[in-house]
């Protein structure tokens, strides 16, 4: 294939070339097994985050609804009639 | 994987590499400093394969894109001093002492490098290496047919290129 593309290399080249790549190991430390797991746990991180702030902003953005049981309760306890009941829902169709 | 396995990859693979990156660089140099980054990162990266494709696949992918990266630095330093990618490649086969054509094989390989980087490698993966479209694929993530015509616009360009010099 060198010959194709007329390039050439130096003498012993490839020889020395193996040489220095088996060395690489004992040069670069290999990431530790703390090292691989940071991105996922930054991305963990960013969704508990972001999770925590949605549920803080639901939290009070939203307006406390009454139970159909306490309506009732509260309608019955009321001094409303039902025909106070009934016009209004018919005024408000 | 043990330090002896990888010493197996270096022993297999090294020179392929090397002529892989050399083929898309041109310069000795710039081959001999991006197969050691190559092997630099396929040791930090090796505990990751997963065997999704080929070993050599793998390899090739990672070589392709140290070169491509470099090439990319070097047509941003080319272009801030207003240097064309025709310039440049004349710049890097005549710089080179470890290149030993005659004066219309050093033309081509001119025009090689004169290509636009992804084109050139394509061309390289193909015509020098003789790699099957399908695993150039696989190499480059681009479509067997995009490869294709990407290479025969390669090869037209070069016939262009050859023809207007002599």
């Amino acid at each position: 294939m060198s010959k194709k593309m007329n390039y050439n290399v130096p003498d012993g080249y490839f020889e020395n070339l193996q040489k220095r790549l088996s060395a690489i190991p004992a040069q670069v430390e290999k990431p530790s097994r703390m090292q691989k797991f940071t991105p996922y746990l930054a991305l963990a991180a960013c969704f508990a985050i972001a999770v925590m702030i949605g549920n803080f902003v639901l939290r009070r953005s939203t307006v406390p609804v009454a139970s159909e049981d306490e309506i009732i309760e509260y309608l019955i306890a009321s001094d409303i009639t039902l025909a106070q009941i009934e016009d209004y829902l018919i005024t408000n169709q | 994987m043990k330090e002896e396995d990888f010493r197996e990859l270096v022993g297999k693979y090294s020179e392929q590499l090397y002529w892989h990156i050399r083929s898309l660089v041109g310069s000795h140099e710039d081959a001999d400093d991006l197969v050691q980054e190559t092997f630099i990162k396929v040791w930090k990266a090796l505990p990751s394969f997963r065997g999704e494709s080929s070993l050599s696949t793998w390899l090739w992918r990672i070589a392709t894109n140290e070169a491509l990266g470099f090439l990319r630095k070097r047509r941003v330093r080319a272009s801030l001093m207003f240097e064309s990618l025709d310039a440049e490649a004349e710049r890097v086969v005549d710089s080179d002492p470890w290149f030993d054509g005659d004066k219309a094989q050093r033309q081509l390989a001119k025009a090689i490098l004169s290509l636009p980087p992804k084109q050139r490698s394509v061309f390289c993966m193909r015509y020098f290496e003789e790699l099957p479209y399908e695993q150039i694929s696989e190499i480059t993530g681009t479509s067997v047919g995009a490869l294709k015509s990407s290479y025969h616009l390669a090869a037209e360009k070069l016939k262009v290129l050859i023809e207007s010099v002599d």
